[in-house]
Formats: structure tokens, C-alpha cells, sequence
């Protein structure tokens, strides 16, 4: 039974434009809620403010008075290597993104903290594989409630896409690049008749213990996963993926941010 | 001591449910001893003019809901099965919401909406200071009264009324609400009593209580122990208020109609002591005709025509032409001869009308007047007698108990009338013998309704409630339901007592101004519990009381049975016995044999009023005096004649 839920948010605004090019303020928060008794308490929660501005493109003078602010820049090149555009919704796209691997950071700071002083099941919202320590943690769970990227081909698909309630698939390895392997496999939590193929399908990553029987450990996360899913996480849209513990959170950074 | 000094909760505000300097919302932790009728305060973070503003409320509203849309996703989330709701891991987040009135805030100027702060239980301190109760519980000047304890989450404040406020003159009187046979009205007036002659302080003056016992056995035992539990002594010692019956009692009752036998419930003989019989003459009922004389009885001429009894007739020898004697008129017997009289006269010389007053006008009064003595018999003496409250010689904290529960409604009006004008004339000459009286009646909605037509009793109470605290006359009224008393009687009591009450009484305008929570907690109050209004407490505040410490009526019925059917001699017996414990019934037998029964009740009478030290003299001088039976001597025989000789010639020859 997990003991906790993990769960970050973020929020962007535009403050201003210099030269064209936006000025983003964005707050990032995350959150562990412990479960004690039944109920959900704080277990610790972190809030951080940064702006972003794309150096290149605003005045020096700009950048000068906001340099009390310590602002990020934004203009310097992604992962690949490439530019920003000067356009400013490029831009734009470019500052959220740096705020959401600043949630990212934040979420995983939060879950290394649980790995390190406890040994209790955490519930992570998302992958877990961005940090190593977390990936390698016995203790941490990724529960992804999104499928941009299906993790099968053919008739795999097929499978996954027709699991019923209570139903998963076989642990397969995840080994993105830049990231940490993990073990995963798909699980349908609801009853799907009648619905999108994608209805109640959610996600698991667990540590990848070479001594472990895997396929245990995925019944019984795969148990505790099932356990959750009431009460409802109505009236949240994704209340079908999403178990309420993770809606509890986002209700509490929702309240702080 | 940490606990009594954390926060409890957090004062929020929001569009849609802002603060007003009169109202303001909280939320709590889920298991904070905090209720409907919980005392808070709250504490401001920024100054106002230097100061830390800081709030003092009283819950009225409760809410408590879930982050739950509909009630269709609990059913759907656990599949329409409440058993499966139990086996959920997690509990959804839930709010516990109050809405609090505004009982203080300091500094009082200026007045704002109340601030984001953090909420506390209010202590015992707190409480004093929220109710205003800080100004007359100073030392020195103290006028606090208890009423009983506010009670809340490890609290237990003594909750007192101003003095000034209960009593006059600031304020005064009491008006006690609540449905019957919950132990509110009565007990709370016993208790409260109690409270105030322990308490009322002494500079203030000298006080007694007039209780007019409607119904049963209620008040019949004010001077025997009541049973108390460890709890309700607690609270006497925690008021200061010690928890024994009344020191001082008096009862008085009306004769029942044989005029034998005093009409109360506490006949029995161990409690005869202080039982005094009620009775009045001619003269006081004549004052207070219009009493039982309604508007169609008593026009102006009849209304004349009474006024000159009353001035010319009543107690003088009165003379006139056409009457067959002088008359001088002192009972009901006396103005009977003389409606004889004036009506054989005038008939005598064929007039229509004698002194101005017509014929017809002078029958109609003669027969409404000679109907009150059999209306009110037991009461209303035919020969004038009178025993009555001892007016000019009241004593300080006592209680005087007339026991009207077995009269009839007009003797009922008469009584109340007569006493309470009474009282409020000897008040305002300041001849009562103590400076405050409270008079107690219940079933208020009888005597003072809201409709129906003007009596003169409806009349005395709104004078009372109007204008009695200037004379220290304090009425404190009771009923069950509050709707059905006069409003000027309600309006004017200063401080108002409710118990549990009735749905349907809630449900009328006058408890508009109470929230639906607090209404809610009215009509299921516990027994001992009430909820109180004060002129110095902005919200009404509730508080437990405790039980009496006199015996209840009911208690006393069954441990002190009434005396039933009492053989005439025994009834005389009881009566003289109250003055002299040594008479027995071989005497009262010996002394009352020969006599009619409406002579021994009339020295009997006599007795009683004169209260003599020599009380078997006394009633023997007042039967009407007989020639002494003597025992006739044994006739002596007659001498037997002497026998014939023998030889007697003109004998028989035998």
C-alpha cells in the first residue's frame, strides 16, 4: 500500500516584453502527502519562483535590473544544441519548458528526500527515471497517466490497448537516453467498455532489481495501483488515470502557489 | 497548557463569504471541540492603530463538505456500495467551516470587518471580557448574578448577569421560555433565585420573591432537600451559590370551599408550619371588583354605583330615609342586608331610582357583587374575615409562595391582581418592608395572551414590565410558548431563558434573528441547558444550570402526601396545632362540641390572624359563648306516705 503521493505543479505568466522577446515568471511547487490513518497530511512541500529571459535578445540594460532576480536565460541552447528562435512565442515555448524541468528537478529533489529517509512506497505522478537515485530506489513508483510515446509495436499495441480492468501487461525495460533504466508495464485500472482505448490505462515504473522476481513485484504494485482507485478523482478530467491522492496534492500546491 | 494556547483554526475570507465587522468564518481541524454556541477569539496579525485587534465570536453556523463535485461520484466511485466506501485507503479531504457572530471587538473604534487571523478557544478570561462581563465583576462593584456555566472544549466559565440589568433599574425582568416537563422553567427560576439571594449584593438592598404556584405541586417544596449529583454540586460550588432549599419560605392558599381545609398541596401535617391560609373581605375585593367584573358586567352607572359602596357604604354607618336601619357594612353578609334593605325601600315607595341610581343598576350590582363570594369562595369570606401576605413586613430573602394551583380562574385574576397592585403600591411608598420583590408567574400566555381582550391582569404586567423596575417590582414571567404572550410583556424583559423548544414555535418571526444551527440546537437542548439573552451579551450564549436544590414537585407529592379527606375536628385540629403544638384533638372535640361548624371555623379564623401567645384562651374566647351546661343533682324520692292503720275505717280495708 503506498504511504505516499508525489506530485509537482507549474504556472507561467508573461510579466513583460523587451525588445519583442518575453519575460516569463514562472513558480514551480511540489509536494509529498503522507497518508496517516486514512488521511493525507503534508509531508514536505517545496515552492520556487525563477524568471526567464533570453539574454540574447533583451536589452543589457533589462537584463541588468533584472539581475537582482537572478533570472534564467532562456536563450541558451536545449539539449540539442539548438538556438532559440527569436521568435517570441518561440521563445515563450522555450521559458515553459525550462520551467517544467525546473518542476521536474523540484519533484525529484522531493522523492530523493523520501528514498533517502524512508523505505515506504512512494506514489510518484510521472516517470521516475530522471533521477538515478529515485530509478534505483525500491521504494519509489512512476505512474505515467499520459501515452504520447506507447512503449509497444504491432500487436503489442493491440494487447495493451485491449487490456480489461485489472489487467497488465507483461514488465518490459525502459532505457531512454540520458535517463535511467526502469522496469515498466501498462495496467488498466477501470472497466474500459465503451470508452477511448486509452481509458483507465495507466503507466508503471519500478526500480530494475536484477534479483527480484519482476513479475511479483509488478502484481503487487500493479494490487496496490488497483486499491486506488476509489475515491474518485472527480471532477479532474484525467479522474480515470489519476488516484486521489495525486488530485489531493495538486489540490494542496493549487491552494499554496 | 499548550493546547489551551494553539491556534484551533484560521478566520477566512472570500468573495463570495466575506467578513463583516459583525460576522466572520473559521475553519478547524477535524476533531476541534469547537460547536454551535462555542466561544472563540480570534487574534489580528496587523494593528490598527497600534493595537492587535482581537475578536471575540460566538459559533451560530456550522458547514462541513468534501472536495466532492456530486454525491453521484461517491456512488460511482465505489460502485453504489456504502459498505465498499469503508475499504477506501484514503478519506477525501474534508472542511469543517463555522461562521461566528461577533460578540466584542478591541479596540472598539474603529469598527471593522474582522481580520485574517488565527482562532483560539476562548479561556474563562476571555469569556468574561467577550460577554461584557468584565464591567460588573469588578471588585468593589460587583454585580454579577450567575446563571451557570459556559461550557466548551475544557472550559467551563461561570457565565453571571448584571445585577443592575436583571433587577433594575437599568433593565429588568426575566421572561423564561422553554417546553414542559423538561425541568427548564420552574428549575431555572428555583435555581436563579437561589443564585440571586446569594449573590445580590447587599448595598444594593433587600429582596424577596412572590411565586405564584399555577400548576401541581411545582413550587409547594421550595424549603425541603432536593437530590443533586456530583456534577450539579460542582457547579454550585464553581458559582458560589450554596446548594441547599430556600432558608425562608412562606405559603399561603386560599380555603378550599367549605372553608375548612387550606386548598393546597402541601397539607401535609410536617409542613403545616409555614402554610397561611388566604383570605380576603369585602373591602379588599371591592378594590379590585373590576377584577371579575368584565366590561359587559360594568358600565359607568354600575361603575358608579360600586364606587359609592365603596366610598359611602363599605366600613361607616350609613343612614338614610329610606331604610328600615342604620347600616354598617363590613362583609358580604352586611352588603347583602343592605341591598335588601335599599331595594325594599325603594319598592316600598315605588321609585325608579334611589340616590341617582336606577333600580335595575342597583340589582345588576347586587348580583354581580354577591356572586364574587361564591365564585370565589375559599377565598372571599363572607363575614369579612382576612388573612393576607404579610405586606409592610416583608423579610429579606424570602420567598413567598401563593399557592393558586387549585383555585378557580377568577379567585386565580383576583389573586394576582390584588397582590401584585399591592406590592407595587407598597413599593412606591416604600413600605413593602424590603426595596426588591420578584414576582414569578408562570404560564404566562394565560395571564398576559397577545390576542383576545384586555383584562385587567394583562393590564397590571404591562405596568409591571413597563414601569416596575423604577420601583423594584421585577417580574419574571414563564411559558411555553413565547409567540403567545403580549409583546410589550416579552419586549421589556431585559434577559430572556430558553430551553429546549418546540419546532413549531421556532418556526415563528420572533426567532428570525437566530440562525438555523442555533434554532436547530434550541429544539434539542438537553435538560439543565439553556440559552441565554442579556442586554450586556450581543449573542445569546448557552449555558448549563443545575439542578435545584428543592425538592420537586413531583418528589414532594409522593414523600409528603396530601392529606385526604380530613374529618372536620382534624382539619381544626392542624390548623390551631401550627401555633400550638400541644393541642390535641380530645380538646379541640371538648372545646368546639357544642357549636356550629361555621362558628368553630370562624374562631378558628380568628386565630389564626391574631397569632396569640395563649392560643387555647384565644379560640375559646372567639366561639360564641353558651350557658355552661350543669349537672342536674339526683332528685330526691319522695317520702313513701305512711301506711293505712289496720283499722282504718275509710280505708280499703286491706
Amino acid at each position: 500500500m503506498f504511504a505516499a503521493f508525489l506530485d509537482g505543479v507549474q504556472q507561467s505568466r508573461i510579466l513583460d516584453y523587451a525588445n519583442g522577446a518575453p519575460i516569463v515568471h514562472a513558480t514551480v511547487a511540489a509536494v509529498i502527502r503522507e497518508r496517516r490513518e486514512r488521511r493525507l497530511h503534508t509531508w514536505k512541500h517545496q515552492v520556487e519562483n525563477r524568471i526567464y529571459a533570453p539574454r540574447r535578445h533583451v536589452p543589457p540594460d533589462v537584463w541588468a535590473r533584472l539581475a537582482h532576480l537572478d533570472p534564467a536565460d532562456s536563450s541558451l541552447p536545449d539539449d540539442d544544441e539548438r538556438l532559440t528562435t527569436r521568435h517570441p512565442l518561440g521563445a515563450l515555448e522555450r521559458a515553459v519548458d525550462l520551467a517544467q524541468r525546473h518542476r521536474e528537478a523540484l519533484e525529484q529533489r522531493l522523492a530523493q528526500d523520501w528514498c533517502e529517509r524512508e523505505s515506504r512506497p512512494l506514489l510518484v505522478d510521472g516517470g521516475i527515471s530522471g533521477s538515478e537515485r529515485v530509478a534505483r530506489a525500491p521504494c519509489a513508483i512512476g505512474v505515467v497517466k499520459s501515452h504520447r510515446t506507447l512503449y509497444a509495436v504491432d500487436e503489442q499495441i493491440e494487447v495493451v490497448l485491449r487490456l480489461a480492468r485489472g489487467e497488465r501487461t507483461s514488465v518490459f525495460l525502459i532505457e531512454p537516453p540520458r535517463r535511467t533504466p526502469v522496469a515498466s508495464w501498462y495496467l488498466r485500472l477501470r472497466e474500459p467498455a465503451g470508452r477511448d482505448p486509452m481509458f483507465a490505462l495507466v503507466r508503471v515504473e519500478v526500480a530494475r532489481d536484477p534479483v527480484q522476481d519482476i513479475g511479483a513485484r509488478a502484481d503487487e504494485v500493479s494490487r496496490w495501483l488497483l486499491a486506488e482507485t476509489a475515491p474518485l478523482a472527480l471532477p479532474d478530467a484525467r479522474w480515470d488515470r489519476m488516484v486521489y491522492g495525486v488530485r489531493d496534492s495538486e489540490e494542496f500546491l493549487r491552494a499554496i502557489t | 497548557m499548550s493546547e489551551m494556547t494553539s491556534p484551533l483554526g484560521r478566520v477566512v475570507a472570500t468573495e463570495r463569504r466575506p467578513n463583516t465587522p459583525h460576522e466572520f468564518h473559521f475553519w478547524t481541524a477535524l476533531d476541534c471541540p469547537v460547536g454551535i454556541g462555542t466561544i472563540v477569539r480570534v487574534e489580528g496579525t496587523h494593528p490598527v492603530e497600534g493595537k492587535l485587534p482581537q475578536v471575540y465570536g460566538i459559533v451560530v453556523e456550522g458547514f462541513g463538505y468534501t472536495d466532492l463535485q456530486s454525491p453521484l461520484h461517491d456512488v460511482l466511485g465505489h460502485d453504489g456500495s456504502p459498505e465498499s466506501a469503508s475499504l477506501a485507503p484514503t478519506e477525501r479531504a474534508e472542511i469543517r467551516l463555522y461562521t461566528a457572530a461577533v460578540l466584542r471587538q478591541i479596540p472598539e473604534e474603529p469598527l471593522q470587518p474582522v481580520p485574517i487571523g488565527r482562532v483560539f478557544l476562548a479561556t474563562d478570561d476571555d469569556v468574561a471580557v467577550a460577554l461584557r462581563m468584565d464591567g460588573y465583576l469588578k471588585e468593589g462593584a460587583r454585580t454579577g448574578i450567575p446563571i451557570g456555566i459556559y461550557r466548551a472544549g475544557g472550559t467551563d466559565a461561570p457565565i453571571y448577569l448584571d445585577a443592575d440589568f436583571l433587577l433594575g433599574p437599568e433593565a429588568a425582568h426575566l421572561n423564561i421560555t422553554g417546553v414542559s416537563g423538561l425541568a427548564t422553567k420552574t428549575s431555572a427560576v428555583e435555581w436563579l433565585l437561589q443564585s440571586i439571594f446569594t449573590h445580590f449584593p447587599e448595598r444594593k438592598g433587600t429582596i424577596a420573591a412572590v411565586c405564584f404556584n399555577v400548576k401541581g405541586p411545582d413550587l409547594c417544596f421550595l424549603d425541603q432537600p432536593g437530590e443533586l449529583e456530583a456534577s450539579d454540586r460542582a457547579i454550585y460550588e464553581k458559582l458560589g451559590v450554596p446548594a441547599k432549599p430556600f432558608d425562608r419560605v412562606e405559603y399561603f392558599a386560599p380555603y378550599d370551599s367549605d372553608g375548612i381545609t387550606i386548598k393546597t398541596l402541601r397539607s401535609h401535617d410536617a409542613l403545616a408550619h409555614n402554610v397561611h391560609p388566604l383570605t380576603w373581605g369585602l373591602r379588599e375585593v371591592l378594590q379590585y371588583a373590576e377584577v371579575l367584573l368584565n366590561k359587559d358586567d360594568v358600565d359607568a352607572k354600575a361603575d358608579a354605583l360600586i364606587d359609592f359602596i365603596r366610598e359611602r357604604v363599605v366600613d361607616q354607618d350609613f343612614t338614610d330615609p329610606l331604610l328600615s336601619r342604620p347600616h354598617r357594612v363590613q362583609s358580604f353578609a352586611d352588603l347583602e342586608q343592605w341591598f335588601r334593605d335599599v331595594l325594599r325601600g325603594v319598592e316600598a315607595k315605588n321609585q325608579e331610582s334611589w340616590r341617582t341610581h336606577h333600580v335595575a343598576t342597583i340589582r345588576k350590582v347586587r348580583n354581580r357583587l354577591s356572586n364574587i363570594s361564591t365564585r370565589c369562595a375559599g377565598l372571599v369570606t363572607d363575614d369579612g374575615a382576612v388573612s393576607d401576605l404579610p405586606f409592610g413586613t416583608f423579610e429579606d430573602r424570602t420567598v413567598y409562595v401563593i399557592d393558586v394551583a387549585g383555585s378557580e380562574e377568577d379567585a386565580q385574576d383576583l389573586i394576582f391582581a390584588r397582590v401584585v397592585t399591592k406590592l407595587r403600591e407598597l413599593l412606591e411608598k416604600r413600605q413593602l418592608g424590603v426595596d426588591h420583590v420578584i414576582v414569578f408567574v408562570d404560564e404566562l400566555n394565560k395571564y398576559a395572551p397577545n390576542d383576545g381582550q384586555d383584562t385587567y391582569v394583562r393590564k397590571m404586567l404591562l405596568d409591571i414590565s413597563e414601569r416596575g423596575r423604577y420601583l423594584g417590582l421585577v417580574l419574571f414571567g414563564a411559558q411555553q410558548f413565547r409567540s403567545q404572550v403580549h409583546r410589550r410583556v416579552v419586549g421589556n424583559a431585559g434577559s430572556a431563558l430558553y430551553g429546549r423548544m418546540d419546532g413549531d414555535e421556532l418556526a415563528t418571526p420572533g426567532y428570525a434573528v437566530l440562525s438555523p444551527a442555533t434554532r436547530t440546537k434550541l429544539a434539542t437542548l438537553e435538560k439543565g441547558q439553556l440559552m441565554v439573552r442579556h442586554p450586556h451579551f450581543t449573542q445569546p450564549v448557552f449555558v448549563r444550570f443545575p439542578r435545584p436544590a428543592v425538592m420537586r414537585g413531583r418528589d414532594g407529592a409522593e414523600r409528603f402526601p396530601q392529606a385526604q379527606g380530613v374529618p372536620f375536628d382534624q382539619a381544626i385540629l392542624r390548623s390551631l396545632r401550627v401555633l400550638d403544638p400541644a393541642i390535641t384533638l380530645q380538646w379541640v372535640q371538648d372545646v368546639a362540641g357544642i357549636h356550629e361548624e361555621h362558628e368553630v371555623v370562624r374562631a378558628r379564623n380568628a386565630t389564626i390572624r391574631a397569632r396569640p401567645g395563649n392560643v387555647r384562651e384565644f379560640f375559646r374566647n372567639a366561639l360564641p359563648k353558651r350557658a355552661p351546661s350543669v349537672a342536674v343533682p339526683p332528685r330526691q324520692p319522695a317520702p313513701a306516705l305512711r301506711l293505712t292503720p289496720f283499722d282504718d275505717p275509710y280505708g280499703d280495708g286491706q
